[in-house]
């Protein structure tokens, strides 16, 4: 087996896993901040695609086009956060788990009345044609999903650590109740998580839409890997989960070659697994040691 | 008492008036993944029923009878599909019904009509089980049941032997884990086997449902030396094979089931999607008077300039002109008379799709065949060019252009 094959299948994999982690930023971005993850992240990505595509009807530039999906895209996390997940917050409960997937399940009914459950191409202007770069093959698609989604972490990451702003949000993923105490507002550095996270969902939807196709179904198959991905990557910051995505979306490659194509999802799988049975404090865990 | 069956008689009117049409239902997925195929078929089947009462509807012994539709969208769910079959077999006066896409829905529902003595067409597709559940020893010896679609046996045989014709002896296959891809494995290598294993099957790859990235299974394909690919699949996992091959530069000819000309593989796909193979019952080209006629009133009846699924308004077409001559020689809108006809129809229907001469005959549970309209030759090998489904050989066109004069 020649090893351009193997990097070929490497590359291809890894690139499919970026998106995994983008999506998986979305779900990091608020459990930062509130403890709390929208469960309908999938269905973010996959109505803030169907309205790009609307938008790109219009005939608007397709930079003009990109800009209005993630702003929708912020605005319906901005939704989310007021309906279903503030009030749950305020009287710490667990409500927002059982709302955002009622959210979630409401948007999946309406993107079928609305747009109907056909799979739809996603026009672009990047070009799909394969380039040959240092041996491999990678389309010019999926140099823009790479592109996209490594831009917007570094601008999310680089704005938590160098504007005011982004230093209240970091205030308050660390310690809530000292950040309030500081005078910073846990409620707007919320909305604010919740705002940024609806965007990447945008952004992730438009990205991945010229390869997935555009349809209510589109993002359920990602979403359940961008979950594993966050919850194994649990860092504070979004290059924990491209190690892990890109990662698991190599192996997933690797293991569909080596082991058959049938056992594509069992490194996933056993990603999960692991951290479950490594870090039991995963995503859900209570563990964490609360001051009185 | 005048009075009284005066009143009587004006009861029983409307149930007269019923009896003096012709009850059809069509019934399949209308929205969902397989609305293309269970839209079309129902538009086609529309088309011919009004053609039929344009011209003051059907002889049943000496009245002339026009069609009433019953129409119902069974959504692709299997629960939906045995409601719906359990409130059309509850109709007195139901003739027959024309419709169905999913194996699932015909598996829960046929079992009404079969028990009900209603007649159905299966049309235009749904897995070759569909007519196997009935060809058990302790089966019926009467079926109500029948199909109109070329079953997947027929498909499998037409891929394997287009490898052949063309010289691609090494193959790869790569197929769905549904049902449908499973078991279209397993035919194609069945048909190989028949075909005097002339293809050597380098690998046999599967994929999920939701899949995008294929390249791992496309490089073994690649790595291995393969001269074409088998599939069988549905829809959008299609085009990412397709697209998949070329941006690994796999430039070997994609062959599999009649999937492979849905507008979502076509659209998906794009210029990826050019030389695809797969039979199809039904070209989307007036190569012949008949086939101009039918495809330029559904154009114009439907407001299109494309059909979403070709195969499946035709053969929809084609099933209602069947069923209209089974009423014609059963002198009878009573259904199981209508299967009598059916069954040993006399005069040939010229249909759209081809002249069909005794497209069935007496149910024999030792043949399923006895209940199938499909034979080899009215399925020819289609080819996707520039986001259209155009014949794969010549010869196919010339042939069927002039059967059709």
């Amino acid at each position: 087996m020649p090893v351009s094959f193997i990097v070929q299948m490497a590359v291809s994999g890894a690139l499919m896993g970026l998106v995994y982690a983008l999506i998986a930023y979305g779900f990091q971005l608020t459990y930062a901040t509130s403890k709390s993850l929208n469960f309908g992240q999938g269905e973010l990505v996959m109505v803030s695609a169907f309205v790009t595509l609307s938008i790109m009807g219009t005939g608007l530039p397709y930079g003009v086009v990109v800009l209005l999906g993630l702003l929708f895209g912020a605005a319906l996390g901005l939704v989310v956060e007021r309906t279903g997940v503030r009030l749950a917050l305020e009287q710490k409960s667990e409500g927002w788990i059982l709302l955002t997937i009622i959210i979630g399940l409401f948007l999946f009914s309406f993107a079928e009345n609305v747009w109907g459950r056909d799979d739809r191409p996603f026009p672009t202007p990047i070009p799909a044609d394969p380039i040959h770069v240092l041996g491999v093959d990678v389309t010019g698609l999926e140099l823009s999903v790479a592109a996209g989604v490594l831009a917007v972490m570094a601008l999310v990451e680089a704005f938590k650590r160098l504007t005011l702003l982004g230093k209240a949000f970091e205030a308050v993923s660390a310690d809530r109740d000292a950040g309030e105490l500081m005078g910073i507002s846990a409620t707007r550095t919320v909305m604010l998580s919740y705002g940024l996270s609806g965007a990447v969902a945008a952004l992730a939807g438009i990205l991945v839409s010229p390869i997935t196709t555009v349809g209510p179904t589109m993002a359920s198959a990602l979403v359940l890997k961008a979950f594993s991905v966050a919850a194994v990557a649990l860092k504070k910051t979004g290059f924990g989960v491209v190690v892990v995505g890109l990662l698991l979306g190599a192996l997933e490659s690797l293991a569909s070659f080596y082991v058959g194509s049938g056992w594509r999802e069992a490194p996933g799988l056993l990603l999960r697994l692991l951290a479950l049975a490594v870090r039991p404090t995963g995503v859900f865990g209570k563990a964490v040691i609360r001051k009185v | 008492m005048k009075r009284l069956l005066a009143l009587l008689a004006l009861c029983l009117a409307p149930a007269a008036l019923a009896a003096d049409t012709i009850k059809i239902a069509l019934t399949g997925p209308y929205s969902g993944g397989s609305a293309p195929m269970g839209v079309s078929a129902r538009d086609g089947s529309k088309l011919a029923i009004a053609e039929i009462n344009a011209a003051g509807g059907i002889d049943v012994g000496g009245k002339k009878l026009k069609i009433e539709i019953i129409e119902r969208d069974d959504e692709a769910k299997n629960d939906r599909g045995a409601l719906i079959a359990q409130e059309l077999a509850s109709m007195p006066d139901l003739s027959g019904v024309i419709g169905s896409v999913n194996t699932g829905v015909v598996m829960a529902g046929d079992k009404y009509f079969q028990e009900k003595g209603i007649t159905k067409i299966i049309c235009p597709a749904a897995g070759s089980k569909s007519m196997t559940q009935w060809a058990t020893p302790d089966g019926p010896k009467q079926l109500s049941i029948f199909r109109f679609a070329a079953h997947d046996g027929i498909q499998a045989a037409m891929v394997v032997e287009e490898a052949i014709n063309r010289k691609l002896l090494k193959v790869a296959l790569i197929h769905d884990d549904t049902n449908y891809g499973v078991s279209g494995r397993d035919d194609l290598l069945a048909q190989i086997d028949k075909q005097g294993k002339k293809l050597q099957v380098l690998t046999v790859e599967k994929f999920k449902i939701g899949d995008k990235d294929m390249t791992a299974q496309l490089l073994k394909a690649k790595a291995m030396g393969a001269q074409a690919i088998l599939i069988w699949g549905i829809g959008p996992e299609l085009a990412a094979v397709s697209n998949g091959m070329a941006k690994i530069g796999l430039k070997v000819p994609l062959i599999g089931g009649w999937t492979l000309s849905m507008s979502n593989y076509i659209d998906n796909a794009g210029q990826n999607a050019n030389g695809t193979l797969m039979p199809q019952t039904f070209i989307e080209l007036p190569i012949s008077p008949r086939a101009k006629a039918f495809i330029d009133a559904y154009h114009k009846a439907y407001g299109v300039t494309r059909i979403p699924s070709p195969v499946s308004a035709a053969q929809g077409y084609d099933a209602v002109l069947i069923f209209a001559a089974a009423v014609r020689q059963a002198r009878s809108t009573d259904s199981l008379k209508i299967r009598d006809a059916l069954e040993d129809l006399k005069e040939p229907v010229k249909g759209v799709i081809a002249t069909w001469r005794k497209p069935y005959s007496k149910w024999d549970p030792a043949n399923v065949e006895t209940h199938e309209a499909f034979r080899r030759e009215q399925v020819v090998m289609g080819m996707v060019m520039d986001g259209r489904v155009v014949f794969g050989s010549e010869a196919d066109k010339q042939r069927l252009a002039k059967e059709q004069q």
